[in-house]
């Protein structure tokens, strides 16, 4: 910013076209700037900052307990719990939503205009809420009244009916189920944004070149859309890594913390158990740990960035 | 740099914004009074403003503004408005734990020197209910609402049919939940993901065994009271008893209350009871008005050996105390406010939308209130709900462990202690 302000100077008297050139960018970008500075880099340091208080989030009563609330983090079971959850969630977010996501893209690719009412109804589940999405598949999944375990029972298969939600060997998966379906679509879209860049020209060269469809997908389409999977992928990791609204709305983080994750066992510290201080610290744990993996898998996909 | 110029236009929004308000402040010149609660039914509603209104009246120059917020969203906005210091002048709370960090966090108007001004308003509440809201001998709240105790409700047709009748102690009980289950009905309707629907089940067990002493003197710290004490062990193993006897219907751990998991049961015959708390027959009144007719309701059955009374309750009396907070700059007329808010008058309007306000003397004609009025009168102790009763740390604890002990991953012991682990660190 030093630099800008300094050139207008240089420009000397005939410097008002000029510094109006120079100042553009920096006027443009100030709201965006402004609001990350207001909204993400404040909040992010001073919940760093907090993390060093025992502080009930109330009065004045703050006590600095410099590095407790760490290491009492770094021993929390219930917290690397939770972040395994976090993991689990984002290895299944990238093993189940890229494989349908790409396979839909493709066919819908290929369907050209007739799939236009397919195209609406797989886009559904991105436009609704979490929350009502989260109600609805409560009533999926219950024991007594779900169609779940009702369709189950009906095809025959009544020994494999489950307190899906109820059992802890079960409320995650059962969550996990939902969140990738909900977001299936938003990766279809994303792959069939690629595939439509892909040039016609060259698959009807190959065409005539006797390459079949397989083939065309394989050895050109696919190769086309490595950077728009990276993106997908890094995308689907940190959101999974920072999620919150489904597990909150359908188990709460239960039973007994098996679907916890890292973000509502901050919630429940901060609203529930009124610990605003390690609450504060199992965010900025949070915070380390999405940024370690971030930076791990960006570092795998170097040309995401170029590529999309 | 950028902190400056946040402050510069955040500077210029107030300075905008107060630009908007003045004409029209200057114009009404009414000095205004922010209340905030978790009333939403227009019944609840009704009586809040109409109580307002008389305030008005009174107090010519003053506004009263009310704002009514879901349950849930009650529970942060007013934490984070405490946290940020915009607290409104008035606030509703359940009392115990959270509304003690409140009080210690120097927040809260202590109320004590005005009801002393007032006798005969302070003496027409019952004297029990003031319990969850003193702190240190210092009243900090009044309370309004309603009288929530913890009873079982039970299906009167379905009982008739297998001749059932409530049960008055744990023999009678393990009877009729046999029998409901050889006829193929859970006998327990349970929503425990919310989790304080299942602790009441520990909270009672707990009474039972040990009298309501032994909560008390675990939560208070004295006269050796420990929650690693035996009857927090019994009251465990009693409840993992139920359990394994199948008392609850399949999958109670993952069933959510606030969407209606347990009482689709109810409706639907596949379930016959259900611990709940007296709200239950005003929101089984409103979904399922058939069903309402056949509800009846017992209290939690004696334990055998057990020192505590049956009579004893868990719930509260008030269910939702109005206090005012020091931020308030009107804070004399808001003490005002709130006895406008909890007077007679109210009291009554409250009565005739189905609640029971902990007021000595009510006028009450519905069976149903009659009833509730009388277990209370009756009551040697009415213990508030633990998770309210306790600091928010253990109240959170006290309920991730009962559902552990409902998911039988935890032994009454290991609960037991870790329990007691907490408390002592928690409560010095």
């Amino acid at each position: 910013m030093t630099d800008i302000t300094t050139r207008p100077a240089d420009g000397g008297a005939g410097g008002t076209a000029l510094s109006l050139k120079t100042f553009a960018p920096a006027i443009f970008l100030a709201p965006a700037v402004l609001l990350l500075a207001v909204y993400l880099l404040y909040p992010l340091v001073d919940s760093f900052r907090l993390s060093m208080f025992d502080w009930n989030g109330l009065g004045s009563d703050a006590r600095f307990v410099g590095l407790d609330n760490w290491k009492k983090l770094a021993s929390d079971a219930l917290f690397w719990e939770a972040a395994w959850n976090n993991i689990l969630l984002a290895f299944f977010s990238v093993v189940v939503q890229m494989p349908i996501a790409l396979v839909l893209a493709v066919v819908l690719d290929n369907a050209g205009k007739g799939s236009r009412i397919l195209k609406i109804l797989y886009f559904l589940p991105l436009l609704m809420s979490s929350v009502a999405l989260g109600v609805l598949f409560k009533y999926f999944y219950d024991v007594t009244f779900g169609p779940l375990n009702a369709l189950l029972d009906f095809v025959g298969l009544g020994y494999l009916a489950q307190d899906w939600l109820g059992d802890t060997r079960f409320a995650l998966g059962a969550v996990i189920a939902v969140v990738c379906w909900q977001y299936i679509p938003f990766y279809m879209v994303l792959f069939m944004a690629g595939l439509a860049s892909f040039p016609a020209d060259i698959s009807e060269a190959a065409k005539l070149d006797g390459a079949s469809e397989t083939t065309i997908f394989w050895k050109m389409k696919l190769p086309h859309l490595k950077g728009t999977i990276r993106t997908a992928i890094v995308l689907s990791v940190i959101g999974a890594l920072r999620y919150f609204d489904l597990i909150y709305v359908m188990t709460g983080g239960g039973p007994e913390g098996a679907s916890e994750l890292m973000a509502t066992y901050m919630y429940r510290n901060v609203f529930s158990s009124f610990q605003l201080g390690y609450g504060s610290t199992v965010a900025s744990g949070m915070f380390i740990v999405v940024i370690l993996i971030a930076s791990v898998l960006m570092r795998f996909s170097k040309r995401y960035e170029t590529e999309v | 740099m950028s902190s400056k110029l946040v402050s510069k236009l955040s500077a210029l929004a107030c300075g905008a914004a107060m630009a908007a308000v003045i004409p029209f402040a200057a114009h009404a010149e009414d000095k205004v009074i922010s209340v905030w609660d978790l009333q939403t039914t227009e019944g609840a509603v009704k009586v809040i403003r109409d109580a307002a209104d008389r305030f008005e009246a009174a107090n010519p120059g003053y506004k009263v503004e009310d704002t009514h917020i879901l349950n849930d969203a009650y529970k942060t906005k007013i934490k984070i408005a405490f946290g940020a210091n915009e607290p409104p002048c008035v606030f509703s709370s359940w009392g115990g734990g959270p509304f003690r960090e409140y009080v210690a966090a120097d927040q809260v108007v202590d109320l004590t020197p005005y009801l002393e001004k007032d006798p005969a308003f302070k003496d027409r509440f019952a004297p029990a209910s003031f319990g969850a809201v003193t702190v240190d001998g210092k009243i900090y709240g009044l309370p309004a609402e309603n009288t929530a105790i913890a009873v079982v409700f039970y299906n009167k047709e379905m009982f008739e049919k297998l001749s059932l009748t409530p049960p008055k102690t744990w023999d009678e009980l393990l009877h009729v939940i046999d029998v409901l289950k050889q006829n193929d009905i859970a006998p327990f309707a349970l929503a425990n993901k919310n989790k304080w629907t299942g602790s009441m089940y520990y909270g009672y067990l707990v009474d039972r065994i040990g009298g309501p002493e032994a909560f008390a003197n675990a939560a208070q710290r004295k006269e050796g009271g420990s929650f690693a004490d035996p009857v927090f062990v019994e009251a465990g193993k009693r409840l993992q008893e139920l359990v394994n006897m199948g008392a609850f219907q399949k999958g109670y751990n993952g069933l959510d209350y606030d969407v209606g998991g347990s009482r689709r049961l109810l409706y639907t015959e596949k379930a016959a009871m259900e611990l709940m708390g007296t709200w239950e027959a005003s929101t089984i009144g409103n979904e399922n008005p058939e069903f309402a007719k056949k509800l009846g309701f017992f209290p939690f059955p004696s334990v055998p050996g057990g020192k505590g009374d049956p009579s004893d309750l868990l719930g509260t009396l008030g269910d939702n105390f109005v206090s005012v907070t020091k931020a308030c700059p009107e804070k004399d007329k808001a003490v005002e406010l709130i006895k406008f808010l909890t007077d007679d008058t109210a009291a009554a309007g409250r009565v005739a939308d189905s609640r029971l306000p902990p007021i000595k003397n009510l006028k009450v004609d519905n069976p149903f209130l009659q009833e509730v009025s009388k277990l209370v009168r009756e009551a040697k102790s009415v213990q508030l709900w633990w998770d309210q009763e306790l600091p928010p740390k253990l109240g959170e604890l006290h309920k991730d462990t009962s559902q552990a002990l409902f998911g039988l991953s935890k032994t009454p012991e290991q609960v037991a202690e870790e329990f007691e682990a907490a408390a002592k660190a928690e409560l010095k």
